[in-house]
């Protein structure tokens, strides 16, 4: 871990490596689960996982949105949640609720409010006790009876008054829709109900929030949107906030989520991060042709959260603030930021006593140092923000190691330029079709510098579990000659045919068919181990360390039980290897003196080991054994014992 | 000769100081115009203290260097010394050591003598300074440089003993010429004076004389040749590590362990970060403090420099120090659960606003400043605090190590996914057994074509990352490549709409849309790729065939070296404004375009690609500011301010954008269809002229007013209304009321020049025929001005022409405006026609010749 102090250090000249997270952590994030309690909602059936337990759609729905709670307040902290129930006949007490009052059946069981451990903790409550009763939810909620069922519109308007009562005005606001129902307005005065649903909804939007459905259907009741929803539903309701529809609206922008109960969590996962784009910028393909894109980033390492420092004000903790201020040490003077000049490290001042430490004199009115805008200046080297086609190469040109950091994804932007879509729909095409690779020169940002990226096209699509790969392009940042170094080691022992072919053989069996890189199965142990502490000590719980399963350790039984034998035989092979036998080039360059009573054999020191008998040896019977394991050789005789005793005790 | 080490090393700087040194320049090589002029010695200086910088910058107690100066007015040399005469006018002005700032600063004070002094003197001087200093130590390396502008005569005697001491004594020898010929930049001076041109061709033979040990070359060369890009060498650490796979602990005989060491293969490298200085305020006797500036103040400096200085006055900038406070807000919040979100937002930024009202930060007064011996680590989990005094919490325990998880085909890798730096993971060195363990899987895998997922801990207890291991076959030895990939945790999965798959609100499945390209348009684009190609645009190889153009090994970050550039530059010149830094290093923008020959061959492709898919700038719209955080639907007047001279910013384009909605139920969509459609209708009208043919449809594009009211259709944001500006006549992207910023907005948008300089043509023409033109003359010539700026650069050079014969024209009939005529005609050739000679200087091509043009205006 870097010092404490060093996690602000870093400002706006040297922000490079800060840019993903303070950008995404900068917005907040407000959503409110919209879910249905009718009666089919809270209609107990079996457990799709557990055997004789019972559980309900809306237990479905609440256990996914806790889950969700637990998941943003790790996330995004200062994120806002909120439940909204409807088709319930609960009242509010006036006491929970908030400012102006909601439509009839519908019910705010958690306000917006910013996350927080007695908030998740209450929902988990409630889950449980379903787990205990399954009257619980019913008890509580009670739904509305005989068919009846609130107006969607109505429940927009809700919606719309709960998110404008808690949600600050900047943040992305989004209610997800969990319900059941394909056709709620069948019966008389439908036409009007679906108008008012449609027109509450577009007032919604312009408040600028964002409907995620999430229709449930099963196999009884399959939900079919042309019913109502595909009448009600803006074309742009899956879209991110910042990415206004150019399209036509007679195009269904994207597929509206209808899933099974058991899928319900898993799709609201993908839609848990608002999607927010980190640039948009102009595509120079040629001199006056010019695209408009925008880049997301897709991959970038989720770290631990930052701690904070508090203080103790007694009936409560408060969160400090952090200032870094710049002062002239012998002057214990403070200096604005505005009026600071930017130079070279004097550095130690020599003979000459014209210098002291750290100072520069200079007559008046000259300039010696550099303002703000200058440094920027030569960062960008005069560059505005944006990428340069310079052409084209073969998709093996692109190689493994020419790798620094993560790639960003780049997808079209019809609303700075008209007609980007068509022409980065061509290039996509063209592009895959003859295996090519772009090249481009890239500034994303402002306070960034230029960068040559390869520009991968990736096709649509779609795997099993119904996620779809999206069009467009990964923008791989290509290293400098800066940043490649030269291999230390030019020369070694290669294998024989008949070792490689002893590795091949359990590499054959070790290998998935098929199989890829799984990010999917590996989920950070480190980050999860952390969290888990966190979420433990934040609703006072004891933390079972034991509980915590690492899913990325390797699954050593399938290995022993497919290739245990074969490594066997390799290890020998490797052992009897020629090369290895005749070569030895470095070992001989030592002191060949000694070198007849260095043969200790591993056995050997293990025996004299469990005999307490290791002082025996020589230190040079030591160093040999302790290098042969990668351990370290520095140091006393008593040091190189201590070593191998810890090694052998391992 | 021994290979060159680091140090080690006595350069000599011997510096014509002669009274030539002082003429002034006023260009830079390029022939820019200087900001301010500076003598032939200030300039040559910048070498001699680029150099030292670079030796500051490294800071080897084993890099030194002396300075001896020739045409001085004192004489006071080793040599001079040991003969008691001879040697004149030279001067030993700095002795051999480490140099520091103080160097530096002793160069500046440098100035033209006004006798010459002779370089081959200086020059025996300083070889025979740095053999005195060196004695026994034989090994060091000596170098000498020589900056002279050759203007004075040389005594060239002992030429030959000179040449032949310089190699035994195997130093190396540079001349730095001010305004030498040089083949290599290329210069070459105009009006050299004969005893220059003399000794211009000494030097060389002496040079030539040297074989290895010398070089020469002009002072714009030397100078661009110091900030060239070098790659600094950082010699890989090798780490010691395990492969293993299996369970080593308890069936140790079937797993596998392997010592191997890793070291970085790729690792970025980040410019040089900036030191920060202030302008140090001085203390008056008073005791108050004030910033010292040019009107008062003569009092000494607290630094007390040199009296014979103290003339001028100085200013101090000292370094600053980074300070950490932490403050806290001891009110009581308002409620104490339900926290209001605005209440946590106003959280001091730790970033002060920019606030011009003195030195201190502005912080919220209601904060006050706490040590920091009274916080407690600790997270927030939401809005609930969680103690955590050690600042982490346990961690997972794990073994260091690198454990193989499974393997995979290659071809199912997904490049994108590469989180980071590549490492290298070799069998160890010193163990063959280990070589030969490793190379055996690599060459497994290679031929397999796989690669491993793996598992790395770098430490005992350090957290785990995952990767995969691609083999590497080398010349000389196999080793494996470890590339880190993402946790489940690090990959988002954002939801982007399909580019082919587009579903009608009926559920249909569109074939022909504006976003799916056409057949034509595929083919065009087909032929672009292919035209771009830069496999074959590289430098050719021994025989004969091209490489492909671009090689990451020769791609300097550009960053960084600017950065280092700028920084030594700083640190040589006392004043940027009368010495501003020069232009980059050529090498670092040599990828900066598209090869020449790969443009030329793909012009007639991209021609083809721009008129097939027609792309056109969407002009940026204003930002609205949100009350309430409600919105009223979109009428049409909202759209009045779809074109502004000050475009927002993209990213208050985009915060606005969430308001704009399209919303259509799927009955209207056809109606709607046309609005949104337009950039493709477009396309059909092509030939014409666009904008006339958009605002002309426009009335069709106005959505019906019945939906005014709870459906917000915006107007299709491209197409210019014209009611917008009054002034401006439909069709025509510059108005009559502000026509140059109208013009000059357009051309920052940089699509259809060509219709804005017709336009404020003939808008300047428009107001020059009507009464009371004259009142706007200034502002018609300033228009005029920008026109014709912009017809030369954008290739509009007829355009120009053609108008100002036209405008000539009309001025000069009846009625006309012959006043404003003769303001053109006194305004001269830089508002005249343009001729073939200017055209080709900005790379462009005009039917008018050179007398013609200075004819028109007679």
């Amino acid at each position: 871990m870097p010092p404490y102090d060093d996690w602000n250090k870093i400002d706006d000249e040297e922000d490079e490596e800060l840019q993903d997270a303070s950008y995404l952590e900068s917005k907040k994030d407000v959503i409110l689960f919209c879910i249905d309690c009718s009666e089919s909602m809270l209609e107990l059936r079996e457990d799709p996982v557990y055997e004789n337990v019972q559980t309900c759609h809306a237990y479905a729905a609440l256990d996914a949105a806790m889950q969700i709670q637990k998941k943003k307040v790790i996330t995004g902290p200062n994120d806002a949640v909120g439940i909204l129930l409807f088709n319930t006949t609960r009242k509010a007490e006036t006491s929970r609720n908030q400012g102006s009052e909601i439509k009839r059946n519908c019910y705010v069981y958690q306000p917006i409010a910013p996350l927080s451990a007695p908030k998740i903790q209450e929902v988990i409550q409630l889950l449980d006790a379903f787990r205990e009763d399954p009257e619980e939810l019913k008890n509580q909620f009670p739904p509305l009876t005989d068919g009846k069922r609130v107006a969607m519109g109505d429940v927009f308007t809700s919606c719309n008054w709960v998110l404008r009562d808690g949600a600050p005005k900047t943040a992305s606001k989004r209610v997800f829709l969990i319900t059941d129902e394909d056709d709620p307005h069948s019966g008389p005065g439908a036409k009007q109900l679906v108008n008012s649903a449609r027109t509450t909804l577009i007032d919604l939007t312009q408040s600028g929030v964002t409907v995620e459905p999430f229709f449930i259907s099963t196999e009884e009741k399959p939900f079919d949107l042309s019913k109502f929803y595909s009448s009600v539903l803006l074309p742009n309701n899956l879209v991110d906030e910042d990415d206004v529809d150019p399209d036509d609206p007679s195009v269904l922008r994207e597929s509206i989520f209808t899933s099974r109960i058991e899928d319900l969590l898993a799709h609201m996962r993908f839609h848990e991060v608002p999607k927010r784009a980190q640039f948009s910028i102009p595509f120079e393909l040629a001199k006056g042709l010019t695209l408009g894109v925008k880049g997301y980033g897709l991959v970038t390492e989720q770290k631990k959260g930052a701690y904070k420092y508090f203080v103790d004000l007694g009936e409560r903790m408060e969160v400090a603030t952090v200032q870094t201020v710049y002062v002239d040490e012998d002057r214990q003077a403070e200096v604005d930021k505005t009026k600071m000049v930017y130079g070279m490290d004097v550095g130690a001042a020599g003979d000459d006593d014209e210098d002291h430490g750290g100072t520069r004199v200079v007559e008046s009115g000259q300039r010696p140092f550099y303002t703000a805008e200058d440094i920027k200046s030569f960062r960008t080297l005069g560059m505005e923000p944006g990428l340069k086609l310079l052409g084209f190469k073969d998709r093996s040109e692109l190689l493994f190691e020419d790798n620094v950091k993560h790639s960003l994804f780049i997808y079209p932007d019809e609303m700075t330029y008209a007609g980007s879509k068509r022409t980065f729909s061509a290039l996509l095409k063209s592009m895959v079709k003859k295996k090519k690779i772009g090249l481009v020169l890239s500034l994303t940002r402002r306070n960034a510098s230029p960068t040559f990226c390869a520009l991968l096209p990736q096709e649509e699509k779609q795997d099993e579990a119904g996620w779809t790969e999206p069009a467009g392009f990964h923008l791989i940042p290509l290293p400098f000659a800066d940043d490649i170094r030269a291999a230390p080691v030019e020369e070694g022992c290669r294998a024989s045919d008949e070792t490689k072919n002893a590795a091949r053989a359990w590499i054959d069996k070790l290998s998935v068919k098929n199989g890829a890189y799984p990010p999917d199965s590996y989920p950070n142990p480190a980050l999860a181990f952390h969290n888990a502490q966190l979420q433990a000590t934040a609703f006072g719980e004891e933390f079972d360390e034991d509980a915590f399963e690492d899913l990325t350790a390797p699954k050593v039984d399938m290995i022993h039980k497919r290739a245990g034998k074969l490594l066997e035989a390799w290890k020998s092979a490797v052992a009897n290897d020629e090369s290895a036998l005749s070569a030895a080039p470095t070992v001989e360059k030592r002191g060949t003196k000694r070198k007849a009573d260095i043969d200790v054999s591993e056995a050997e020191i293990r025996s004299r080991f469990a005999d307490d008998k290791l002082n025996k040896l020589t230190v040079e019977q030591l160093k040999v054994f302790l290098k042969s394991k990668g351990q370290a050789v520095s140091g006393k005789k008593q040091d190189l014992l201590d070593r191998v005793e810890e090694f052998l005790s391992k | 000769m021994p290979a060159e080490r680091a140090g080690y090393t006595v350069t000599m700087f011997v510096v014509d100081i002669g009274p030539s040194m002082g003429r002034l320049r006023t260009h830079d090589p390029e022939g820019n115009e200087l900001a301010q002029e500076i003598t032939n010695l200030e300039w040559g200086l910048q070498f001699v203290k680029l150099k030292i910088q670079e030796m500051i910058f490294n800071g080897r107690k084993t890099d030194q260097c002396g300075v001896i100066v020739f045409g001085s007015r004192k004489t006071r040399n080793i040599l001079n010394k040991r003969m008691k005469e001879g040697y004149d006018r030279v001067l030993e002005y700095i002795p051999i050591a480490q140099p520091n700032a103080g160097t530096l600063a002793r160069l500046d004070a440098l100035e033209p003598s006004d006798e010459a002094g002779d370089p081959l003197d200086a020059v025996i001087v300083a070889i025979e300074t740095q053999d005195d200093h060196l004695g026994s130590k034989k090994t060091w390396t000596r170098k000498l440089v020589l900056v002279t502008d050759g203007e004075n005569p040389i005594e060239v005697d002992d030429q030959g003993a000179t040449a032949r001491k310089i190699k035994d004594l195997d130093i190396a020898v540079t001349v730095v010429g001010i305004d030498f010929d040089d083949e290599e930049y290329p210069y070459t001076e105009e009006d050299k004076s004969h005893i220059k041109t003399e000794n211009e061709a000494f030097y060389r033979q002496l040079i030539d004389d040297l074989g290895d040990n010398g070089v020469m070359g002009t002072c714009a060369l030397a100078l661009r040749e110091t900030v060239r890009p070098d790659i600094k060498v950082t010699k890989s650490v090798l780490m010691g590590t395990t492969l293993r796979l299996g369970d080593t602990d308890s069936r140790p005989e079937e797993a596998m362990e392997i010592n191997v060491k890793t070291s970085k293969c790729t690792a970025q490298s980040h410019a040089k970060s900036w030191k920060k200085f202030g302008e140090r305020k001085k203390r008056r006797e008073d005791g108050k403090v004030k910033v010292e500036d040019d009107d008062e103040d003569d009092e000494m400096d607290v630094d007390g420099e040199e009296p014979t200085q103290g003339a001028k006055k100085k200013v101090t900038f000292a370094q600053l120090k980074m300070r950490t406070e932490y403050y806290v807000d001891r009110r009581d919040h308002d409620e104490d659960e339900d926290v209001k979100m605005e209440e946590v937002e106003k959280e001091p930024e730790p970033e002060p606003e920019e606030d011009d009202d003195g030195p201190t930060n502005k912080i919220d007064p209601g904060l006050e400043q706490v040590d920091k011996e009274e916080l407690i680590r600790g997270f927030k989990y939401g809005t609930t605090y969680v103690p955590c005094p050690d600042g982490q919490f346990g961690r997972l325990p794990t073994k260091k190590g690198i454990d193989i998880c499974g393997f995979f085909l290659a071809k199912n890798f997904r490049r994108e996914l590469c989180l980071g730096e590549i490492q290298y993971v070799w069998g160890d060195p010193s163990q063959p057994e280990q070589q030969v363990a490793i190379s055996s899987i690599a060459q497994a895998m290679f031929e397999k074509n796989a690669m491993a997922i793996a598992r790395w801990v770098t430490k005992d207890g350090m957290d785990a990352k995952m990767g995969v291991l691609a083999p590497c076959i080398a010349e000389g030895v196999d080793c494996l490549l470890w590339a880190q990939m993402p946790f489940a945790d690090d990959v988002r999965k954002y939801t982007f709409a399909s580019l082919d798959n587009l579903v009608s609100k009926k559920g249909e499945v569109l074939k022909e849309h504006a976003y799916i390209p056409t057949e034509t348009q595929l083919e065009a684009m087909d032929n672009f790729v292919d035209a771009m190609d830069l496999m074959d645009a590289g430098e050719k190889d021994e025989e004969g065939n091209r490489a492909p153009w671009f090689d990451t090994r020769l791609s300097y970050n550009p960053a960084i070296h600017r950065v280092k550039q700028a920084q030594f530059h700083a640190a040589v010149v006392s004043d940027i404004n009368k010495n501003p830094l020069p232009p980059p290093h050529p090498e670092l923008l040599k990828y900066f375009e598209p090869p020449r020959r790969v443009l030329k061959r793909a012009r007639e492709a991209i021609e083809e690609v721009k008129s097939e898919f027609k792309v056109k700038q969407v002009p940026k719209k204003v930002a609205r500011t949100r009350k309430d955080g409600h919105v009223h639907a979109h009428d049409d007047d909202d759209e009045m301010l779809l074109l502004d001279a000050k475009p927002p910013t993209r990213s208050a384009s985009q915060s606005q954008s969430q308001i704009k909605v399209t919303a259509s139920p799927a009955g209207k969509g056809k109606a709607k269809a046309g609005v949104a459609d337009d950039s493709a209708t477009e396309d059909d009208s092509d030939g014409e002229d666009l904008l006339a043919a958009s605002a002309a449809k426009k009335p069709a594009g106005t959505p019906p007013p019945q939906r005014k009211a709870h459906n917000p259709l915006p107007t299709p944001a491209r197409s210019l209304s014209p009611e917008f500006d009054p002034a401006r006549a439909p069709g025509r992207i510059v108005g009559n009321t502000r026509p140059l910023a109208d013009f000059k907005a357009n051309i920052a948008r940089g699509d259809m020049v060509s219709k804005a300089v017709e336009d404020l043509g003939a808008v300047v023409a428009e107001i020059v025929m009507r009464p009371f033109a004259n009142r706007r003359s200034a502002e018609l010539m300033e228009c005029l001005e920008a026109l014709r700026d912009t017809c030369l650069k954008e290739d509009e050079i007829d355009a120009w022409n053609t108008f100002m014969k036209d405008l000539r024209k009309k001025c000069t009939s009846e009625p006309g405006n012959a006043q404003f005529w003769s303001l053109v005609q006194q305004a001269g050739r830089k508002i005249g026609l343009i001729s073939d000679v200017e055209a080709e200087e900005h790379g462009g091509t005009s039917s008018v010749s050179e007398s013609k043009a200075e004819k028109f205006l007679a």
